[in-house]
């Protein structure tokens, strides 16, 4: 039971993170599905640091990572922003070619560096496990749950309320919510489409790189290219069922969550062979399929998401 | 996104203290392939209601574009309150006290109506003493006392996509006035309001320049510039013609100016020749795609020679039941019948071949096939048979002869005659060439759905004697139009459609445009 609580959440959390980071993007009216580049790169920047500047053994590591994680997810959405809102690109287009140029990219790069600088032949960089709660406050180690929950866990929630707050009860979300309903009331009234819309994008990147480099201290301990499994297209489903609303894309990820921690717990219960553990495996995927059967006619995208912004159209 | 900013030299222009409030002088605008306006000057005092009237693409919208900071002109000056002004986006008028309350409003369906009002210079207030947050009941407290002040009701707190058109206008104007505009300009600010709103709204604009406001109003419609103005621009294909005094011009000078040629505005209506019942709809219901029940038990009949016209408020449901009787749209219960078949569940094409001409709202996007050209367009519904088609081939030569024979009867005018892209021709034209399409299926029924929307006044005047011509031949007219005017002018027929119920049938003799009015506002009695 344990297990399937604490490997729920540290699945569902750093989905939601990434949703979020949509839900930045396509409120401000721009489709993204570069998310899935986004956190692979994110994360390939957050490893690279930490292999670059440690040797190992540095108690901050994992706080480095998600730092660089950031900034590196940021960096590589500057391309989305300036396809899509300086050179008016279509922004489907723009965010299949954005995953396919990082799954390469990250593969490319991983294994240069790696000859390179430290002589392997590897695709890989090795990283530490993500510290839990019970490492940083001793005195809980004990406690179920939350002794063995992931650092991230909370860190991530702290960061969606965050993000909540500045989205529904700040000037700028007011803004950035309003471009993707209807931009041209917003140039009407005073306001910057472009800038408003830029910076919406380069969030969902930094947001997406936190996601990434969370999946990549979680699920394998290291960054390999085999980081981009489609937990980016998997939030995005997320966000479409929470209505492009943050309380509601909690629960959409955490659905995921624990569906896929739940299989887990089927598979070993029933003791299959691994064949029939990946099948399992399959099962936040079937989720989503059937949510999207059910839930999604009722939702409604923002009017103007995916609509390239031309001031002078009547 | 790039600005391009032009500055202008400032030397020698001596302009010093003016009477005018805001002057053009000389501008230009281009866009590709047109000159939307050809050297335009225009000179506006403070206080005064200044109209600018204009056929569609006479420029009138470009110009105030212009001034409202959306477009910058590629020559010419603006002067606001006697300063050179280099207007580079809708913040830079917004500044100058310039306000415009857009033909399409830019509002934003999800904000509240106090959201979208203060949109861009929200109030401010600091949660637990640092965090910015936006204060919206303070915002809603303004907005409030705001509308009471200038008699514009409106509940702060109702989502934009929750209220009609009427109030959407409000918000708009408000947002005007909550900005402290002095400068307010109305871009065909009726065109979408019902007589009463209209009236309505002229009253609210007399008032804003009895409060000092200068007030700039774009329409084609001559009464209201008769009722409402102090002087009138005159433009046509980007330039001006003239400027008048409205009280001292009558309306049908006004209207050969815009035009530049005699207009007749009276159209004579033979008396009606009833044949026998062609069209019956029985209790029909249509839901939307929330599930919404749209058309609720409608129930009517039209006779050969008759024009049964459907008016209403726009949103109730009448582009619905046109639809639904096209077999656009499917219909949840209730039969319809056309000369005695019922054809409720046929599909288009074979409602088309059983006698039905649809000329649909969106010219553009149902009527058409812009990338085509227009002796396919014209054919569009007939391509399937002889002689467009022998033997699964289409036969572009009878394409070309059937195109040119209605491109002479019809006059629709083209630049590369039947091998002109659709997209490339101007609205009026494009109605057109629909128009003549659907009159050459010679059906029994045909059905209008806004035959003038967006047209100028002569081509208006061309579709209507067009729409009688069809009634006298005996067919079995269907109108669906916003514009009052255009029923009380053509039907024999009126139902009045509210909340998708009709509310009300009678001939059209029997029922004043007042009462009309009353009706679509659903007012039953």
């Amino acid at each position: 039971m344990e297990t399937f609580i604490s490997d729920g959440l540290s699945f569902a959390l750093p989905l939601f993170v990434i949703a979020i980071g949509g839900i930045y993007s396509e409120r401000s009216g721009i489709t993204n599905l570069a998310l899935e580049g986004m956190l692979g790169m994110g994360a390939f920047v957050g490893a690279l640091a930490v292999v670059l500047l440690t040797n190992g053994a540095f108690a901050g590591e994992f706080y480095l990572a998600m730092l660089f994680a950031c900034l590196g997810g940021a960096l590589f959405a500057v391309i989305h922003a300036v396809l899509c809102i300086n050179f008016r690109a279509n922004q489907v287009i723009s965010g299949v070619v954005i995953n396919i140029l990082a799954t390469a990219l990250a593969a490319f790069l991983a294994k240069l560096i790696n000859a390179s600088v430290f002589g392997q032949n590897s695709n890989k960089f090795q990283l530490s496990t993500a510290p839990t709660l019970g490492t940083i406050i001793p005195g809980i180690s004990g406690v179920p749950v939350l002794g063995k929950m992931y650092v991230f866990v909370p860190i991530i929630l702290v960061v969606a309320l965050i993000a909540w707050f500045i989205l529904y009860k700040t000037r700028f979300g007011m803004h950035l919510r309003a471009c993707g309903d209807n931009p041209h009331a917003v140039d009407a009234a005073g306001g910057n489409v472009a800038r408003t819309r830029f910076i919406a994008v380069l969030a969902s990147g930094a947001l997406s790189g936190i996601g990434g480099i969370c999946f990549a201290y979680y699920i394998a301990a290291n960054f390999s290219p085999s980081i981009f499994m489609g937990y980016g297209y998997l939030s995005i489903a997320a966000l479409i069922f929470g209505n492009w609303r943050v309380m509601p894309t909690l629960a959409a990820c955490l659905l995921f969550g624990f569906a896929r921690s739940g299989g887990y717990a089927v598979a070993k219960l029933l003791a299959l062979p691994s064949t029939f553990s990946n099948l399992i495996m399959t099962l936040p995927y079937i989720v989503t399929l059937l949510l999207l059967v059910f839930f999604s006619k009722t939702n409604r995208a923002p009017r103007a998401l995916g609509e390239i912004y031309d001031k002078g159209k009547r | 996104m790039v600005y391009f900013i032009y500055t202008y030299s400032q030397g020698g222009v001596k302009t010093g203290l003016s009477e005018y409030i805001v002057e053009m002088r000389g501008v230009t605008k281009r866009f590709p392939g047109i000159v939307a306006n050809d050297n335009v000057s225009i000179a506006i005092k403070k206080g005064e209601i200044y109209a600018l009237l204009g056929e569609n693409g006479a420029g009138k919208s470009t110009l105030m574009s212009m001034l409202f900071g959306l477009y910058e002109p590629d020559e010419g000056e603006i002067y606001v309150r006697g300063e050179k002004v280099t207007l580079e986006s809708p913040a830079a008028a917004a500044k100058l006290g310039i306000g415009m309350v857009h033909q399409h409003f830019r509002l934003i369906s999800n904000y509240t109506i106090a959201q979208n009002i203060v949109l861009g210079i929200e109030p401010k207030k600091r949660l637990l003493g640092f965090l910015p947050t936006v204060d919206i009941k303070k915002a809603n407290r303004d907005i409030a006392e705001l509308s009471r002040r200038y008699g514009l009701e409106v509940d702060p707190t109702q989502k934009i996509e929750d209220v009609g058109v009427s109030m959407q206008q409000r918000v708009e104007i408000l947002k005007m006035l909550y900005r402290e505009a002095e400068i307010l300009i109305f871009d065909e600010p009726t065109a979408m309001l019902t007589p009463q709103e209209i009236e309505f709204l002229l009253k609210i604009i007399l008032e804003l320049r009895a409060g000092g406001k200068t007030i700039i109003l774009i329409t084609h419609k001559l009464e209201e510039i008769k009722q409402v103005a102090d002087r009138c621009a005159v433009l046509a294909r980007g330039k001006l013609i003239g400027v008048i005094d409205a009280a001292t011009t009558s309306t049908r000078e006004m209207a050969n100016m815009m035009v530049g040629r005699e207009v007749e505005t009276d159209i004579d209506k033979k008396p009606a020749n009833f044949g026998r019942e062609i069209l019956k709809v029985e209790g029909l219901t249509v839901k939307n795609d929330d599930g919404l029940e749209v058309v609720k038990d409608v129930g009517f009949s039209v006779r050969a020679g008759e024009i049964f016209a459907v008016a209403g408020v726009s949103g109730n449901g009448q582009i619905e039941l046109a639809d639904a009787v096209a077999g656009l749209a499917k219909t949840s219960g209730g039969r319809i019948f056309l000369d005695g078949e019922e054809i409720t569940h046929a599909s288009v094409r074979d409602r088309i071949l059983a006698g039905m001409s649809y000329i649909p709202e969106d010219r553009q996007n149902v009527g058409l096939v812009l990338d085509f050209d227009l002796a396919e367009n014209l054919a569009l519904k007939s391509y399937f048979k002889e002689p467009f088609c022998r033997k699964g081939f289409l036969n572009r030569a009878a394409f070309e002869e059937h195109g040119n024979r209605l491109i002479e009867e019809y006059d629709i005018r083209s630049g590369q005659g039947t091998h002109t892209q659709v997209r490339s021709m101007s609205g009026g034209n494009q109605q057109k060439a629909i128009i003549a399409r659907e009159i050459e299926l010679e059906s029994k029924l045909m059905i209008f759905v806004q035959p003038t929307r967006g047209l100028d006044i002569g081509a208006i005047e061309n579709i209507r004697r067009q729409i009688l011509a069809e009634r006298d031949a005996g067919r079995a007219v269907l109108l669906i139009s916003l514009e009052l005017d255009e029923i009380m002018a053509l039907a024999d027929t009126i139902g009045v459609i509210y909340r998708g119920q009709l509310l009300k049938t009678a001939p059209a003799a029997e029922l004043t445009s007042r009462k009309v009015g009353e009706y679509m506002m659903g007012v039953s009695a």
